[in-house]
């Protein structure tokens, strides 16, 4: 069997040093000395019973690498965050006396530009932050950690749904510093704290669909720029066109017809409801739920029925790639 | 009776694209033995090796690893082997030790054992004293070994090893066969693909010669080496001088022979070797023989008695491309190494 200890040569001994606590192995050391039937037999039976993770324990694994990877990596937490901030700091202060006046005047019943503003850039945050799933897919497909990982017996679901929530938790805790930085420049979170973990749950719940989008793009080009310069081409229009920076009513009308269609509204929509605890969303007349969820039922249905459909095409384009058929 | 490490029959794999990487391969590795695939590039060896370590199915026949079938229990396989791409893989974001970590976890390493296996394995590659660098400061030769000890986390009894020595310099190289030796001492059925003459003989018990996806020859590195006769002993005789006096005598019509024609007369009538083992080279003879060392000096005894010049002399075990000649026939198509699978394979047919 492997080496249980790397000096021993000899497998009698080796099989029965005391410190090997287990006993298989012992068995399997001796497997070639020995005569092969009873000793080989125990070696594949052994290997076995030693490498018999639950669906968690695989998940976790994963989850751990990913977070890990994050924090040896400071740059791309930060990196994916600088470009978010520079927008809420410039946005607010170069535009903050103009979009004012466009939300009901700053000294009016409107909110200030800042507390408008802020759950934008909280999904902006969600965006950005989905770009980089994809590249940390074709980093490990370009490396060949992908491989490796398909040769282990990690069920596969389990290596990627693990993937994808150390993602996630890296969104929650950036939306996080997003919210704490729009509270010290002046923004008004309607519904404190709660509100704050409820605008999480939007960005992390937006964010699913442009992380399934981000992955299939890199199963599909396992090319690094390709996958960035795509997934950095959809965000800017995607963000402009959208209830994002300015209410929609005072857009043009062509965007106002873009941005019905734009899954950036209703994340927008939805954490903006939830900071200013009102009924903002424009692009549905819902009245059903009275207040706030007049805007968030239908964001969020709107934002889960589309992360399920690109979901499933990034599992289907996953599934297909980790498939050992010959292509 | 215990399962074979390896049992294939008749495996076959055709990509979409129509091309027949490996074209029927039987083969059956016993437990505990070291054996090699020595092939040119895109003879099939990786698509061969990927397919027993269930990266790929076979789009034909069947693959028994363990006893577990490699489509139908590839989990099975897969907790029963490691595998060692050719491309050297380790995460460089992580240590050596979390890079350890991380395999012992993926195939499920007892959580009480994992300290103990990590240090053997950081011994065992001697990475103990940067066991807490990041692998992206490492050498090639560092991150093939942190690659290999991932690869055994879990004392598979089968490792798979696909050009482990590839790129690396000659001592980094030679630590690694002195790793996979110790590991195939202690039991191990190590499976290796090279294209290495020198590496198959200094590891393999057994060697198949792989060819435009099927195997040409199996035997045992002393058996295939005598397909080629052994080592090819060099001999330089005379100067330029004597060569061109020679062929000056012979141009005049003058019967005697030549330096080198004078030289293969001596060597046959010294009686060391068989006849059709000596030949004329453009600037000495040439002969093949199983015992090169000793006969050598023989050889040369008996050409100085002969008032031969010898002027040089030069020992050589036989190449990959001696083995292949000797083999198939044909001249071993030197690809380069980043050819892809077609290049080679378009060239033989049988």
């Amino acid at each position: 069997m492997a080496p249980s200890s790397a000096d021993d040569d000899t497998p009698a001994a080796t099989a029965t040093a005391p410190t090997d606590a287990d006993p298989g192995t012992a068995i399997a050391d001796g497997g070639r000395a020995a005569s092969e039937g009873a000793a080989a037999t125990a070696a594949s039976g052994e290997a076995v019973a030693r490498s018999s993770n639950s669906f968690l324990g695989d998940f976790w694994i994963n989850f751990k690498r990913w977070n890990l990877k994050a924090v040896r990596n400071p740059f791309v937490l930060v990196v994916s965050l600088v470009q978010p901030i520079i927008f809420l700091v410039l946005f607010t202060q170069v535009f903050g006396n103009l979009a004012g006046g466009a939300l009901g005047g700053p000294a009016g019943a409107g909110p200030s530009y800042e507390t408008f503003l802020v759950p934008a850039i909280a999904v902006q945050v969600s965006l950005a932050a989905a770009v980089t799933s994809g590249i940390g897919l074709v980093n490990d497909i370009e490396n060949g950690m992908f491989e490796k990982v398909l040769v282990s017996p990690m069920r596969r679901t389990a290596v990627f749904l693990g993937k994808t929530c150390a993602e996630l938790l890296r969104i929650a805790v950036q939306i996080g510093i997003i919210l704490v930085l729009g509270v010290l420049l002046g923004a008004n979170l309607a519904t404190g704290v709660p509100g704050a973990l409820g605008i999480m749950a939007v960005g992390v719940l937006f964010s699913l669909w442009f992380i399934a989008l981000s992955n299939t793009l890199a199963v599909l080009t396992r090319d690094q720029e390709s996958t960035i310069i795509v997934a950095n081409l959809l965000q800017f229009p995607l963000l402009f066109l959208s209830s994002a920076f300015l209410p929609l009513d005072v857009l043009p009308e062509w965007i106002q017809t873009f941005a019905t269609f734009n899954p950036v509204t209703y994340g927008v929509d939805a954490a903006r409801g939830i900071m200013l605890n009102a009924d903002v969303m424009t692009v549905l007349d819902v009245t059903t739920f009275g207040g706030v969820w007049d805007t968030l039922v239908p964001g969020l249905a709107v934002l889960l029925a589309l992360d399920l459909v690109l979901g499933a095409v990034a599992v289907f384009m996953l599934r297909r790639a980790s498939s050992s058929a010959v292509q | 009776m215990s399962p074979a490490a390896i049992d294939a029959r008749d495996v076959e794999v055709t990509y979409s694209d129509g091309t027949e990487a490996v074209r029927g391969i039987d083969l059956e590795v016993p437990d505990g033995e070291f054996f090699g695939f020595l092939g040119p590039n895109g003879a099939g060896k990786t698509t061969m090796i990927k397919t027993m370590a269930t990266l790929l199915k076979p789009t034909g026949g069947s693959v028994t690893v363990n006893g577990f079938d490699v489509v139908s229990a590839a989990r099975k396989v897969r907790e029963s082997i490691g595998y060692m791409a050719q491309e050297t893989t380790v995460d460089e974001e992580l240590t050596a030790r979390e890079n350890l970590r991380f395999a012992c976890e993926s195939y499920g390493v007892p959580k009480a054992d994992r300290a103990d296996r990590i240090k053997e394995l950081l011994d065992l590659v001697d990475l103990a004293d940067v066991a807490d660098k990041r692998a992206d400061d490492f050498s090639g030769g560092m991150k093939k070994r942190l690659d290999a000890a991932t690869a055994l986390v879990h004392r598979p009894p089968l490792v798979f090893l696909d050009e482990p020595t590839t790129g690396l310099d000659p001592k980094a190289r030679n630590r690694l066969w002195d790793y996979f030796g110790r590991i195939n001492d202690q039991g191990t059925t190590i499976f290796l693909t090279t294209q290495y003459l020198e590496e198959a003989d200094q590891l393999c018990d057994r060697i198949s010669v792989i060819l435009d996806g099927e195997i040409v020859e199996t035997g045992s590195p002393a058996e295939l080496k005598r397909e080629v006769g052994g080592e090819i002993l060099d001999v330089e005789i005379g100067g330029d001088a004597a060569l061109a006096e020679g062929d000056a005598a012979r141009a005049e019509g003058d019967d005697g022979p030549g330096a080198r024609e004078r030289a293969v007369e001596v060597a046959r009538e010294a009686g060391l070797f068989d006849d059709a083992s000596i030949q004329i080279t453009d600037d000495g003879i040439s002969v093949t023989t199983p015992n090169a060392q000793t006969q050598g000096t023989d050889l040369l005894v008996a050409l100085r008695d002969a008032g031969v010049t010898v002027t040089g002399f030069n020992v050589h075990a036989p190449t990959l491309d001696d083995v292949f000649l000797a083999i198939t026939g044909e001249e071993l198509e030197h690809a380069d190494v980043e050819a892809p699978e077609q290049a080679a394979l378009a060239g033989g047919e049988d």
